[in-house]
């Protein structure tokens, strides 16, 4: 079984101080896993502010570089990836989501240029109306359509909206692997689950992996195949998403998930509540 | 020297009514200028008490109009949003029909002692060049009589509530954690013993686990001053760990009220009960589903019931007019015209 | 756009002034087109003649007309003025918004630069390039050079604004959309740096007429093209102070001056209007 993506013993140090580093931050210290090519699968890394999840989804999207490890994708190591030839092919695959639906795509500009350009850049050339067809493909896969999103700037959409043309947007370019960085908690919860099941559907019907990093244990106990768990840059327990979160052994997951606060008022912890 | 020793002069509220009374609040943004005319109709028609002494959550998502609602009461108006109509009148400040008309003396007045507002992003409230005594000596201390070192105790005592060391007062901001932090104002927020507190998203930036430390210190600190807290938040987890009632706002408008443990176990309004069925919980492998659409845009509204090119129960009705909160059962109102038929209020 | 301007003219007592102000200035240079003598001529009229009916700003002891010759001498400037602010706002540019997006070596090695361009004495330099230059110095040549030295300010101001707006996550999906550097530039790092572009063109204006008129004041310049520091250099020359023609000078300093507060207030209110939150408060004020 050959790796679509193999992160092997990877670190990345932050020195702060310029010439003489005062202080060393160990972002990601030592994180390893595999995600295998020939089974599509959600690859959850949870963890709260400071665990480095976000640096470790920038060095899978070769934003950044390791400090030390190697970052393998269809085994080829990130760090050979120089070229511009190189770095489009390797865009070609890789596709990222991110936070702030609202900040993904520039504000001042409209939104369907960035599909129009995805698709040109990356697959074949067609005329105009081969373009718009993939295109309006790609949106309704999301649940949208161009006739809705045609000449629309930014502020036009809510945020549920927004992030869907960004996942449309990356489907575009056919991609192998997705990179979501907190993809839904700038998004309402009612639209939420939405974009989670699309995430879902990604995978089972376009045979995409999913890399989904996240502060939420409900929603990644939802979709997740596989699940990490990041603190302080360090992985405490990793294992089958289902297993871990109904029964984390690590102390710290076990903090985690006593602190998830249930959509439902316990009896035992019900207030009296008072008269007027 | 303990707190209680520290005279603070209360206004004693009237103690049959509740301590805020919002009726009929409308407020909207007006632009009129420089190419750009719009009126968005951020609150457009709330009523609602908060008692004496309860938590009560406002929840709602983007664009509900929440954070509109929550600085119109508070007074913290700046054009051009604008007060078009209704009343916000808190108990300690009557006459005045909201804080948005009472003269600045008033407000001087009832700030801190009375009210108190954590924002969002509290944390950056702090003013990051001094140390955190600064901060209390300047806002609590002009509330609070006694002397400096009888203040200063008091301080110390307040923060031990909140598990923060009296070391906290000497460090600069950027020195403590976010969770710390946001502690820190809780303290601020709540050591003149207001009778009022407004919540804005105060726990959303914080971590999990510290979210549930400080959302019971929280809990503590108010079942110990009885103040009256109305909490905003669009995390329905926070609500149900938090809150006693619970109010629902949908595009400026609440559609819903009741206790938290009635809305979560049986909710009316198809938003409410969508809203509660989306939310995915660890354990239950249930299929969920996102609401469709998308929330309307506030200036220009759907006409009749905003919900209702969304709602899968919309009859010819809700897009004519607007439904009115009507009380199904003692202390539960809901907004539908599916819900309670043609009832008049 | 007519009804932003029409609500700027409104509202903004800064943005009204100014614009009347430039606005003269502006039509005077126009009337530079229907002037009955030439600019270069002298001993056209007769000399000395204070302020009158027949020659509303009276006239030099070199028998020039002044309000003519002004006419000249303030289209001149201006020219002067834009040609050096396009020139270094496309420098500026260029290598604010590359240092900004790049950074690492090539972030350094342009700041190096810029920041030596910024240490530079001006006055001295320009003086030196006359001596070393003489009678090839025209003003386009010198308007070249001040471009080269004007740059430096600003280009530091617009590669913090690329700095910032690289870290904004729309640049990220610009990048996995395939779009090369130089589009993502142009195409979408651009309108936002185009403000703070024009808002630094009137004080580069500013800056260089007033270098200019500095240089010409002091004989360093192409003395024979009217420009307002020309004819202040000419009344010096024929000492009009002393001798009563107050006339020749007092004309084209308040012609200049008139320039400068213009330019000024526009440059405010503009500034005032792009930033959102001081555009609303201005708005605020005036409907409650």
């Amino acid at each position: 079984m050959s790796a679509l993506l193999d992160v092997q013993h990877v670190c990345k140090t932050f020195t702060r101080g310029g010439v003489f580093p005062s202080r060393r931050i160990h972002a990601v210290n030592d994180v390893s896993f595999r995600i295998e090519a020939e089974k599509p699968e959600i690859f959850t890394i949870i963890g709260e502010s400071g665990s480095g999840k976000t640096t470790l989804a920038r060095m899978i999207l070769n934003i950044e570089p390791p400090t030390s490890g190697a970052l393998l994708f269809d085994g080829i190591d990130l760090a050979t990836v120089q070229s511009s030839a190189d770095r489009m092919a390797f865009m070609h695959k890789v596709q990222p989501i991110f936070q702030n639906p609202f900040e993904a795509f520039n504000p001042l500009k409209r939104l369907d240029r960035y599909l129009f350009i995805t698709r040109r850049r990356f697959l074949a050339a067609g005329d105009d109306a081969d373009i718009d067809i993939a295109v309006d493909d790609a949106l309704r896969r999301v649940g949208l359509s161009l006739k809705e999103v045609r000449h629309r700037y930014p502020h036009e959409l809510s945020g549920g909206q927004l992030q869907r043309v960004a996942i449309a947007r990356a489907l575009l370019s056919n991609p192998r692997l997705i990179v979501a960085d907190e993809p839904v908690s700038m998004v309402d919860a009612s639209l939420r689950m939405s974009i989670v099941n699309l995430f879902k559907t990604l995978r089972d019907d376009l045979g995409i992996s999913i890399v989904y990093v996240t502060h939420d244990l409900a929603t990644a106990y939802y979709i997740s195949d596989r699940i990490i768990v990041m603190q302080k840059g360090n992985v405490v327990e990793s294992g089958e998403a289902r297993a871990v979160l109904n029964a984390p052994q690590h102390p710290y997951s076990r903090q985690l998930r006593a602190a998830v606060l249930l959509p439902e008022v316990a009896a035992a912890a019900a207030p009296a509540t008072t008269s007027s | 020297m303990t707190a209680a020793a520290i005279s603070v002069a209360t206004l004693q509220p009237d103690s049959a009514g509740p301590m805020l009374s919002v009726g009929n609040l409308r407020a909207y943004f007006r632009t009129d200028h420089f190419g750009v005319h719009r009126t968005v109709r951020a609150v457009d028609g709330i009523s609602f008490d908060v008692r004496r002494g309860e938590i009560y959550g406002l929840a709602g998502e983007s664009s509900s109009g929440k954070t509109t609602l929550v600085k119109t009461i508070a007074g913290a108006i700046k054009p051009p949003l604008e007060v078009v109509g209704g009343t916000a009148e808190f108990t300690f400040l009557p006459g005045y029909d909201g804080l948005h008309r009472a003269p600045a003396a008033e407000l001087a007045r009832i700030r801190w002692r009375h009210l108190s507002y954590i924002m969002q992003g509290s944390m950056n409230v702090l003013n990051p060049v001094r140390r955190l005594r600064h901060s209390f000596v300047d806002f609590a201390r002009p509330h609070m009589a006694g002397t400096e070192t009888e203040f200063e105790q008091a301080v110390i005592d307040h923060l031990a509530r909140v598990n923060l060391d009296a070391s906290v007062l000497t460090a600069y901001p950027h020195e403590l954690s976010g969770g710390m932090r946001q502690r820190v104002t809780i303290a601020l927020a709540t050591i003149c013993r207001p009778d009022f507190i407004i919540a804005d998203e105060p726990t959303t930036a914080l971590d999990v686990i510290v979210q549930k430390d400080v959302l019971g210190m929280i809990r503590g600190i108010q079942r110990e001053i009885g103040s009256s807290v109305l909490f905003v938040t669009h995390d329905m987890g926070v609500h149900a760990y938090l809150t006693d009632r619970l109010g629902i706002m949908y595009a400026g408008r609440l559609i819903e009220e009741a206790t938290t443990a009635e809305i979560f176990r049986a909710p009316l309004h198809p938003y409410t009960r969508h809203l509660i069925a989306s939310l995915p919980r660890i354990g239950d492998d249930a299929q969920r589903k996102g609401l469709e659409g998308a929330p309307p845009n506030l200036a220009d509204p759907p006409p009749g019931c905003r919900f209702h090119p969304r709602c899968p129960l919309a009859m010819e009705v809700c897009s004519r007019s607007v439904p009115a909160m009507i009380e199904t059962a003692p202390g539960r109102r809901v907004a539908c015209f599916a819900v309670n038929g043609t009832k008049q209020p | 756009m007519l009804g932003i301007l029409r609500d700027l003219l409104r509202y903004n007592a800064e943005f009204r002034i100014g614009t009347v102000l430039v606005g003269f200035v502006l039509l005077l240079s126009v009337l530079s087109g229907f002037s009955p003598y030439p600019p270069q001529d002298v001993y056209v009229v007769p000399p000395d003649v204070p302020p009158s009916p027949a020659y509303w700003f009276g006239t030099t002891s070199r028998g020039q007309d002044v309000f003519w010759q002004l006419t000249f001498a303030i289209r001149n400037t201006l020219l002067f003025g834009c040609t050096v602010a396009l020139i270094s706002r496309i420098l500026a540019l260029v290598i604010g918004l590359v240092s900004g997006y790049k950074g690492g070596w090539i972030d350094r090695v342009l700041m190096s630069i810029n920041d030596t361009f910024i240490v530079i004495p001006l006055l001295p330099i320009l003086v030196l390039f006359y001596f070393v230059m003489r009678d090839s110095m025209s003003w386009l040549m010198l308007a070249l050079i001040m471009a080269c030295l004007g740059w430096a300010y600003d280009a530091r101001l617009i590669r913090s604004v690329a700095m910032s707006l690289k870290n904004r996550e729309f640049t990220q999906s610009s990048v996995f959309s395939g779009m090369s550097t130089r589009e993502i530039l142009v195409q979408e790092h651009l309108p936002y740096v185009m403000p703070i572009v024009f808002s630094t063109t009137m004080n580069n204006m500013i800056w260089s007429i007033g270098l200019e008129v500095t240089l010409a004041v002091l004989g360093f310049t192409d003395i024979n093209t009217p420009t307002i520091g020309g004819m202040i250099y000419w009344a010096n020359q024929h000492t009009a102070m002393v001798a009563g023609v107050w006339w020749w000078i007092a004309f084209p300093t308040i012609a200049v001056v008139m320039t400068f507060i213009g330019l000024f207030l526009l440059a405010v209110s503009m500034n005032e209007y792009i930033d959102p939150r001081s555009r609303l408060s201005r708005m605020g004020r005036v409907t409650s």
